[in-house]
């Protein structure tokens, strides 16, 4: 009788588990019908900038950043090219950069700023550091060819201002460059 | 004696299983999604403003879809009910829901008063005739989506205990204005807003996880310097303008210390800086590019990219010791790590062919999954500050846009419009509330 009684309330309890345990999705938390929480939304008024209603193209303004894009910097100064995803010199490189370096050391006062540039592919933040290891290639060869380095500076600009904005081995390869811009 | 015991103990063990405290996760798609009824809120006293009903209805549709937990019911086969208030249990008839299989309801009531607007919200439990959350946000007119967009977030909590995070804020950068500058949207791509006016070339932002400031790197100077700019008051400081690189600063969890690239040393290495810009540690001593840092959870590792083995890979160094060791071994060249919240895994992205997409890894580099496929190149994942949704940036439209998608790669959808230029380098911030 009392094992009998015993297996009943075993039973019970199984049945009320099973019920419990819910198929789907059982929630964390339910509350009782009491009057909800009140939530004071805090306003966010964001400083924003009003757009001029500038109807330009999104190709950036090279001239904006201070040089132009001839094929040579305004003073005879020309432009190298890299191999993707290089840095080191082509053989080509080091003839451009010769006559660079005979055309600064004619002109003792003229300061110059080397940019480092890549095409678009690759990601953002490597290019600006493969940028500025193009420019530095350049500034180092150009100083062991006589250029003082204090006459040198030199920035990355990654792939942020390509020559030739579309998708192709010729842009891209136009785009991976080293520029030499006069600041004097 | 002894089978009685056995017996009565296993039922007392079914018992306190934690049948109500099965989370739903979301993950494959395929898993079982929850039959969702969103009614149109109705006016509590007053008119109707039915475009305000209507747009609470589109923001809540809109997250809850995303979060893949849900399937929804039609809303033109709901029955009278729907047209009646209920804000309390007793006032739902919930065997109308029933016969649709619905398992969830969410009801309420609006009023505007001026432009103040107060919006009094319900999630019923179908199956089991009961109140599952009840809030009542108030705000101006204006504040409307965000406020649906914080009910969701609870909406999620509940069924789920981790909380949403649509009420929180994207920040990403935009060519519209003839130059990159930075912008702030809402998570669904609303209200976008452009808050820098450098006329140089803005990158790569990364919010504050504790403050509400973003940092960033600009050429405004004629330098990549780094910036920070507080959201609301608008006002910005360069914190670092050392020689060379100043780029891709990162904020520790704690908000206390972020992990940048310098070049001042003459090589890109990692760097652990002070809010205020003061150099605390150099982290990496490489002849390689060492670029990208992302910080994991607990702060004690970053991620990074670098070349210091040929091609860029991504590699985890550790804070403390400075031991570095590789994560990426497939592929030619991995970049833009992102640690998720969790700590659980690392998203990066894998370029092929000249194209990029986002993959996912176990910090151990077990279990690599590919997220995206198919045409277009998609770079710089980020995480959502609850860890369920990575937004990146896309060119698979033909320009770059912002996209948003699921942990694991399904609901992807465009969140950046074509009238916005390219845009790219997407942040998210914690939830603002």
């Amino acid at each position: 009788m009392k094992r009998l009684m015993i297996l009943a309330l075993a039973g019970l309890f199984l049945m009320t588990a099973a019920g419990c345990a819910k198929k789907t999705a059982a929630p964390i938390s339910s509350m009782t019908d009491t009057t909800p929480v009140v939530t004071d939304m805090p306003s966010r008024d964001i400083s924003g900038i009003d757009e001029p209603s500038i109807s330009g193209s999104a190709v950036m303004d090279d001239s904006a950043m201070g040089g132009s894009s001839d094929l040579y910097g305004a003073q005879g100064l020309a432009r190298i090219q890299f191999d993707f995803d290089q840095y080191t010199l082509t053989a080509e490189a080091r003839d451009t950069l010769a006559a660079n370096a005979a055309y600064l050391k004619a002109n003792p006062s003229k300061q110059i700023m080397i940019e480092g540039h890549c095409d678009e592919r690759g990601s953002d933040e490597y290019n600006l550091a493969l940028g500025e290891k193009r420019a530095a290639a350049a500034r180092d060869y150009l100083v062991s060819l006589g250029v003082p380095a204090n006459r040198m500076t030199i920035i990355s600009y990654g792939e942020e201002i390509p020559l030739d904005p579309t998708s192709s081995e010729e842009a891209w390869a136009q785009n991976r460059r080293a520029e030499f811009k006069e600041r004097n | 004696m002894r089978l009685i015991i056995v017996i009565v103990s296993f039922c007392l063990f079914l018992l306190t299983t934690p049948g109500f405290a099965a989370k739903v996760e979301i993950s494959a798609p395929g898993q079982q999604t929850i039959p969702l009824a969103i009614t149109q809120l109705l006016p509590i006293e007053g008119g109707a403003q039915p475009e305000i009903a209507r747009e609470i209805h589109d923001v809540l549709t809109w997250d809850l879809d995303l979060s893949g937990l849900f399937s929804m019911i039609d809303p033109d086969s709901f029955l009278s009910d729907a047209q009646r208030l209920g804000l309390t249990s007793s006032a739902v008839d919930f065997s109308q829901w029933r016969l649709l299989g619905a398992e969830c309801l969410i009801k309420g009531g609006y009023r505007l008063a001026g432009d103040q607007l107060t919006m009094d919200v319900r999630l019923f439990d179908i199956n089991g005739r009961r109140l599952l959350y009840g809030r009542t946000y108030r705000g101006k007119r204006k504040d409307l989506r965000l406020m649906a967009h914080a009910f969701a977030d609870q909406i999620l909590k509940s069924l789920t205990g981790t909380a949403g995070p649509f009420n929180s804020s994207l920040a990403f950068i935009s060519n519209k204005s003839g130059r990159k500058e930075l912008y702030l949207m809402e998570v669904d791509g609303f209200r976008p807003v452009r808050i820098t006016d450098h006329r140089s070339i803005v990158l790569n932002p990364d919010f504050s996880p504790v403050g509400k400031d973003l940092l960033f790197t600009s050429y405004k100077a004629g330098n990549p310097d780094l910036y920070r700019k507080e959201i609301y008051s608008g006002q910005e400081a360069r914190i670092s303008s050392q020689k060379g690189l100043n780029i891709a600063a990162r904020y520790r969890r704690d908000g206390r210390e972020l992990a940048l690239t310098l070049s001042r040393d003459g090589n890109a290495e990692i760097y652990l800086m002070g809010t205020d810009g003061t150099i605390h540690q150099r982290l990496t001593d490489n002849w390689g590019i060492d670029v990208d840092p992302s910080w994991s959870p607990t702060g004690e590792e970053i991620a990074f990219v670098s070349d210091r083995q040929g091609n860029p890979n991504v590699f985890i160094v550790k804070v403390l010791s400075g031991e570095v060791r590789r994560l990426t071994f497939e592929g030619k060249y991995n970049a833009t790590p992102a640690w998720n919240p969790k700590g659980d895994r690392i998203a990066f992205s894998r370029m092929e062919d000249g194209r990029f997409d986002i993959y996912t890894i176990r910090p151990d580099g077990s279990d690599e999954r590919r997220l995206t496929f198919g045409a277009g190149s998609k770079e710089h994942p980020r995480w959502s500050p609850d860890g369920r949704f990575i937004i990146y940036s896309s060119d698979e439209d033909g320009k770059k846009a912002i996209y948003v998608m699921r942990a694991d790669g399904t609901g992807s959808r465009r969140l950046t419009p074509p009238s916005l230029g390219e845009c790219s380098h997407p942040a998210w911030s914690a939830s603002w509330l």
